[in-house]
């Protein structure tokens, strides 16, 4: 499970950044996050959507321990991500769209650091490497370096990579962003695969057909604040506009100043 | 500490599999000493000889006095006479490069040498480093001329040669080999092994910081159960070792290239070899390595802070030259180490090796080097640790 409550993330902005945002900063300082509470439940996945720099992959990172609120808590499995970060590592997966891999490294190599990072000893990690590799079809260039994959390769490394250690709580961060439809369909499989198998699921995405495709529960993210928390199917209740691209857009353009 | 070790074992496969990194830390520094040394010493050896044997054109204006110069000259094999010319001629052909050198007697110099007095004699020569050689063939003529016309004069006085020595000088130089190679050459040797620790540990920091930034790993990285000093001193060890191996194949290098020189005398080599002994290595490695740890410290926090493998080049590259300077200050005669030169670091490692090699370091001294290096390296450790744990470098 994830809980995140009344949580707030500043960031110091740049000289150049300041100029050009003008009177929406105090301090210097701009809100990512503003205040933000929602809780994912296991086996269901939570999609949280919004435009870019909404504050979706602040709020991940938050969830993965990467950042640290300035206020609020964040809690995963039941561990606040401040006060017991290893312990939320344990349970976490983190996949982006934009992970990127040790080049000069094998693919087995790779998912081997990993494991050993999680603390998995060798027969736990051949056994589930074998479990691995014949689930994402990757025995065969299981020895290949990471610089000679292809990229639809590097996506099922990513993957294994992230679920080596079968997470409880796993974190998409616009995972298929950049990908072609085969390796993105990879990945749709997968996060229904880590529903399936009960664990938390959060994904980030502005991409409206995943969101119709896996949703179970979603938030809408805009300039740090929440403009909606609950099932997807209540979203779908109270729409107002004939179709999801149009609701979304219809709930941005009202709270533009 | 199973973590680090992780860590620590992954980034050096990681980093030996990177061609750069084997470039700047084992291929230059192992065959920079052999090559650098084997072109000099070629170089140098085959212009000697070339001015050594080279027969010398020399133009000669004696005006009928020191018939004897002329006919010691005429004698050899190696001196091409030209006697046709008047002096402003010579001169000319001197600057052209036509002569080596244009002797010219005074008109009365055999009456003045007859009178026992002076015999004036002007030499014209075009003398740089290279032609140095050539210079002392034509002085020696001069003198070896010199002394039959002395021997002649104390014969014609019935005096004995040595009338004119009042003292009889016996210089005894007690320093030993050692202390005289230390103050020749003691300060290089430190320089060099620096200066490659440096550059040695200079591209691993920066592939293994902003190298890990820019390449997008860093984050899946920050999201395994590692706590960031686990990960920065699995990276530290690593960055150390690239160092101080750099420093030693360095080493490793000058001694294949001493060892294949064959021009070297014997007694030189011997006390060369004598300070690559196990022991003085031993002793130099003690320094190596909290200074490889200071370096790692610097070189890792600035790495950190920067947003990708350029700017982390950019910023790092200006830091060579505040290496080199107190290095190349251990290079000046005059500096020793001291209670206060002990403190400071690099400096420190460069005067205390002269000492080392020079068997003059005293136990103080060297406490105090150790003492200096090592709170400088826990310094650059905590500066370090600092900068990695900041969320504003990291994702910068």
């Amino acid at each position: 499970m994830i809980a995140v409550k009344d949580v707030w993330k500043s960031f110091k902005l740049t000289r150049q950044q300041r100029k050009e945002k003008g009177n929406l900063t105090r301090d210097g300082k701009v809100d990512a996050v503003a205040g933000i509470s929602f809780t994912c439940q296991p086996g269901r996945i939570f999609t949280l959507i919004g435009p870019n720099g909404a504050g979706k992959t602040t709020t991940l990172r938050m969830i993965a321990t990467l950042l640290k609120p300035d206020s609020g808590t964040v809690e995963v499995s039941g561990f606040d991500t401040v006060k017991h970060p290893l312990k939320v590592k344990n349970r976490l997966g983190f996949l982006t769209g934009t992970t990127k891999l040790y080049e000069r490294l094998t693919a087995e190599e790779l998912v081997r650091y990993y494991a050993e990072l999680q603390g998995m000893d060798p027969s736990s990690f051949r056994k589930r490497k074998d479990e691995l590799f014949t689930l994402l079809d990757m025995h065969g260039f299981a020895s290949w370096r990471i610089s000679k994959l292809s990229s639809g390769m590097r996506q099922k490394v990513s993957i294994a990579r992230t679920i080596v250690h079968d997470p409880e709580v796993v974190v998409f961060d616009e995972p298929t962003v950049g990908l072609d439809v085969i390796t993105a369909k990879n990945i749709i499989e997968l996060i229904r695969k880590c529903k399936d198998e009960g664990k938390t699921v959060i994904f980030s995405t502005h991409i409206m057909g995943e969101v119709s495709l896996l949703s179970d529960d979603m938030a809408l993210i805009h300039r740090g604040k929440l403009l909606y928390d609950g099932t997807y199917k209540d979203f779908l209740n109270r729409m107002k506009a004939e179709s999801l691209e149009e609701e979304f857009i219809r709930l941005i353009q009202e709270v533009r100043p | 500490m199973k973590k680090i070790v992780i860590i620590f074992k992954k980034e050096l496969k990681d980093i030996l599999r990177d061609r750069r990194t084997i470039i700047f830390m084992v291929a230059i520094p192992l065959l920079v000493f052999p090559v650098l040394i084997s072109i000099a010493s070629g170089m140098i050896m085959s212009k000697a000889k070339e001015a050594q044997e080279k027969t010398l054109q020399i133009g000669l204006l004696t005006y009928g006095s020191a018939s004897g110069f002329r006919q010691m000259l005429l004698d050899r094999e190696d001196v091409a006479l030209q006697e046709d010319l008047d002096q402003e001629q010579g001169i000319s052909h001197v600057k052209q490069g036509d002569l080596d050198a244009l002797i010219v007697f005074d008109k009365e110099f055999d009456r003045n040498v007859g009178a026992r007095s002076q015999g004036k004699v002007k030499l014209y020569m075009k003398v740089t480093e290279e032609g140095e050689i050539e210079r002392k063939r034509v002085l020696d003529f001069l003198r070896e001329f010199e002394k039959t016309l002395l021997a002649r004069r104390f014969q014609d006085m019935d005096l004995d040669e040595s009338i004119i020595k009042t003292i009889d000088i016996e210089e005894q130089n007690l320093a030993t080999a050692k202390e005289r190679l230390a103050e020749a050459v003691g300060g290089f040797l430190p320089y060099l092994f620096i200066i490659f620790c440096f550059t040695g540990s200079m591209y691993p920091a920066i592939d293994l910081a902003a190298g890990e930034k820019e390449r997008g790993t860093l984050e899946t990285l920050l999201t395994s159960p590692v706590d960031r000093f686990q990960i920065l001193m699995g990276k530290f060890g690593v960055v150390v070792l690239t160092g101080v191996f750099s420093a030693l194949v360095a080493m490793l290098g000058l001694y294949v290239g001493i060892r294949r020189m064959t021009e070297i005398p014997p007694e030189l080599l011997n006390t060369i070899m004598s300070i690559l002994e196990v022991k003085s290595i031993l002793i130099l490695l003690s320094l190596l390595l909290p200074l490889s740890i200071f370096f790692a410290g610097i070189l890792l926090s600035l790495s950190i802070y920067a947003r990708s493998y350029k700017e982390a080049q950019s910023i790092i590259s200006p830091l060579m030259f505040v290496v080199i300077i107190p290095a190349f200050i251990g290079l000046l005669p005059g500096f020793e180490l001291t209670m206060s030169t002990a403190f400071i670091p690099i400096l420190n490692v460069s005067l205390a090796t002269k000492a080392i090699i020079a068997e003059t370091i005293t136990l103080p001294l060297l406490l105090t080097v150790y003492v200096s290096l090592i709170a400088f390296a826990i310094v650059s450790i905590y500066f370090c640790s600092k900068i990695y744990g900041r969320e504003s470098a990291i994702f910068r």
